[in-house]
């Protein structure tokens, strides 16, 4: 039987202009409406002449690198940001995704957050409270139902929000990389509820960089580079494709439009820095490397904590570390942070790099960007006093102290 | 089975008021939210909305009545100023509130599709909470004085109609024009603390007619609010009835409120892109 089509795109393309802000003032309108015959506007496209049809029942992994137009293929798709060409047809009603806990409010209570990002997320308040007893049990915090999410774990806080988010029953299902937070046991959790999800039928659209969760949950990948296809099919191909696409490193990232972050803090840019503070392309094993992140704060009165996620080439993380020493209490400006990763921890292969920064207590995440950068751990065999010359297996290669005595 | 077409090429220029009754639950909760967060988080709650009016009030009063001595018939100054007070303060939140409501709505706009007037709508209705308030300080000192609403009382609630129709059509064109230019953040107090002068809220406009040609008072009435204030104090006290110039305001407020929707939706498109 021939399956109905739940999403169908044809030539789509989204266009931004950048070079100036874009929020402009009212006096740089003015001075540009004068100017304008003699400006050269800097423009790009972020999704270009994408086409490919979605079948009622697929799980679809979207993959592909940082600014290969997935975030914006997936804003087009929930309508938050119109199409400049082309036409999306979809056939069943949508629910997306794109963060947990959009909308939820810390002065208020879980309770009241479970009605206020149901209704946000499409839910009507009926729906919801139908529901909501299902809800609280899925999230494991019924103890504190009543008390303001601000006073939440972090941990609470997004298992509050995933529950509602997992409890919208859409025809069509678009999700952002949400599944990145969270501790493990609750990924695995909300893995499960997907997959549920697409056993009862429903298409799922699914933005990863977990090239593990693509394999298993999806049945059909699309790799994207610089806003086009590159690569449609099943989903181990698309991902062994991306992977083998993937190799170069990309050291630096900076953005101009479309920074990454909130009202509060904004992520400017990244690099792999060497002990001197130069820009290194990569790393070796037995020196000491730098990742130097640049970000703003909008707003005074926050005391959000830097961290650093280290993924391997698979998406697996190595260790996240955040700066935990002291409080910061950041007036508005531009920051600079880097961590220091120290010789001999890393093992040789190709690292990829998420940038996060978050306000505790109460909880809010202001950015967490995944594959800011990708360097390669490069290691020259010969060095090695053992004479061992095969790749030694492992996430991390630290240099431990051994102690090896003579007993009898 | 729903079916949406999403075409580059058509343009959508004519707002889409059923898809805004789709959302009415998201409008309840988005209005009910701002008012928990409004009112009972503080500590000392529904109070503030007390304070602020009262406050107001009486400076008015001390200023306009005792040191410039102006004149307001029959009705003292007090209650005279509190009627006029209670929809002006109603109008000034709703402006505040919804000029800036789009941009601090951002962390929704990026994520979430929803019709976006909703937002500036939401604020109108939470700004009814302080209206309310300052209608009881009204009616308490109607009853202190002794003083019963005039025949032409059933005209009321038509003139606080305009007036909330006044105050979402400003709303909606702040909100969006704000989106684009920030500097209406920074306009729209500016405007507030001036249209508190420009209004007939602590004088009655016979105070300004006769100290101004007719031209002026023409562009007087431009002002949405001098109409609807001078209505609506007139339907409860008489004395001083609007007279045709009142039907400039009138013809502003529906201008702008139905102009404000076709440039709500021209902008709604693209607000994701610029917040």
């Amino acid at each position: 039987m021939e399956k109905e089509i739940a999403i169908k795109i044809s030539n789509l393309g989204k266009k931004y202009s950048i070079g100036k802000e874009k929020t402009g003032s009212l006096r740089e309108s003015l001075s540009n409406t004068f100017k304008r015959s003699l400006k050269i506007k800097n423009e790009f496209w972020a999704v270009k002449d994408v086409s490919f049809e979605v079948l009622k029942g697929d799980v679809i992994g979207i993959v592909g690198k940082n600014g290969a137009g997935k975030s914006t293929l997936l804003k087009l798709l929930s309508q938050i940001t119109i199409p400049t060409e082309g036409i999306i047809e979809i056939n069943g009603r949508v629910a997306s995704l794109l963060e947990v806990g959009t909308g939820f409010h810390p002065e208020l209570t879980g309770r009241e957050n479970i009605f206020l990002n149901g209704t946000i997320l499409g839910m009507s308040r009926k729906e919801v409270k139908a529901k909501f007893d299902e809800i609280v049990e899925f999230s494991g915090v019924k103890k504190f139902l009543d008390t303001a999410v601000k006073h939440y774990s972090s941990g609470m806080y997004v298992r509050l929000a995933f529950s509602v988010a997992a409890h919208l029953e859409p025809e069509i299902l678009i999700i952002d990389e949400v599944l990145s937070v969270g501790d493990a046991e609750f990924q695995k959790k909300c893995l499960g509820k997907m997959k549920d999800v697409s056993e009862q039928g429903r298409t799922v659209l699914f933005v990863s960089h977990n090239m593990n969760a693509v394999n298993t949950l999806c049945n059909k990948g699309v790799l994207l580079e610089n806003g086009k296809i590159t690569a449609i099919g099943d989903a181990a191909t698309v991902v062994d494709k991306y992977l083998a696409n993937g190799r170069e490193v990309l050291a630096v990232q900076t953005w101009e439009i479309d920074r990454p972050g909130d009202e509060i803090a904004k992520l400017n840019s990244c690099r792999l820095i060497n002990e001197n503070n130069t820009l290194i392309e990569y790393a070796e094993i037995h020196k000491k490397i730098g990742i130097e992140y640049i970000f703003e704060i909008l707003e005074d009165g926050y005391s959000p904590i830097p961290n650093v996620h280290l993924n391997t080439e698979r998406g697996e993380k190595a260790f996240i570390s955040a700066e935990s020493q002291e409080v910061n209490y950041f007036v508005r400006g531009v920051y600079k942070a880097v961590v220091w990763i120290p010789p001999n921890l890393l093992n040789d292969g190709v690292y990829t790099v998420d940038l996060g920064l978050a306000s505790m207590a109460p909880y809010k995440l202001h950015f967490l960007e995944q594959h800011v950068i990708r360097f390669n751990v490069i290691e020259n065999i010969s060095n090695r006093p053992s004479g061992h010359n095969q790749k030694i297996q492992g996430v991390l290669r630290p240099l431990l102290n051994w102690s090896i005595e003579k007993r009898k | 089975m729903s079916k949406l077409i999403i075409n580059a090429n058509v343009k959508r220029i004519i707002p889409d008021f059923k898809e805004l009754l789709r959302y009415k639950d998201l409008f309840y909760t988005l209005a009910w939210r701002d008012f928990r967060v409004r009112y009972v988080q503080t500590t000392v709650g529904f109070l503030w909305a007390f304070v602020q009016p009262v406050v107001t009030l009486l400076i008015l009063t001390v200023v306009f009545n005792k040191f410039a001595n102006v004149d307001t018939g029959n009705v003292p100054h007090l209650v005279f100023t509190a009627a006029s007070l209670s929809i002006w303060t109603y109008f000034a939140f709703v402006l505040t509130n919804s000029g800036s409501s789009i941009i601090s709505s951002q962390g929704m706009i990026k994520k979430i599709y929803f019709p976006k007037l909703i937002i500036p709508l939401s604020k109108a209705v939470v700004g009814l909470i302080d209206f309310g308030i300052a209608f009881i300080i009204l009616l308490g000192l109607m009853l202190y004085y002794g003083i019963m609403p005039e025949s032409t009382a059933w005209m009321a609630p038509i003139f606080i109609i305009i007036g909330m129709i006044a105050a979402l059509g400003v709303g909606i064109w702040l909100s969006a024009l704000t989106v684009r230019y920030r500097d209406f953040q920074h306009i729209v107090p500016f405007m507030v603390q001036l249209g508190l002068y420009a209004t007939p809220v602590a004088y009655p406009v016979s105070a300004a007619s006769k100290n101004f040609p007719d031209w002026f008072m023409a562009l007087y009435y431009l002002n949405p609010m001098a109409g609807v204030v001078q209505g609506f104090r007139w339907s409860l006290f008489g004395g001083d009835p609007p007279g045709n110039m009142m039907y400039i305001s009138i013809g502003v407020v529906v201008l702008i409120f139905i102009s404000g929707l076709f440039y709500f939706k021209k902008v709604e498109d693209q607000m994701a892109d610029f917040v």
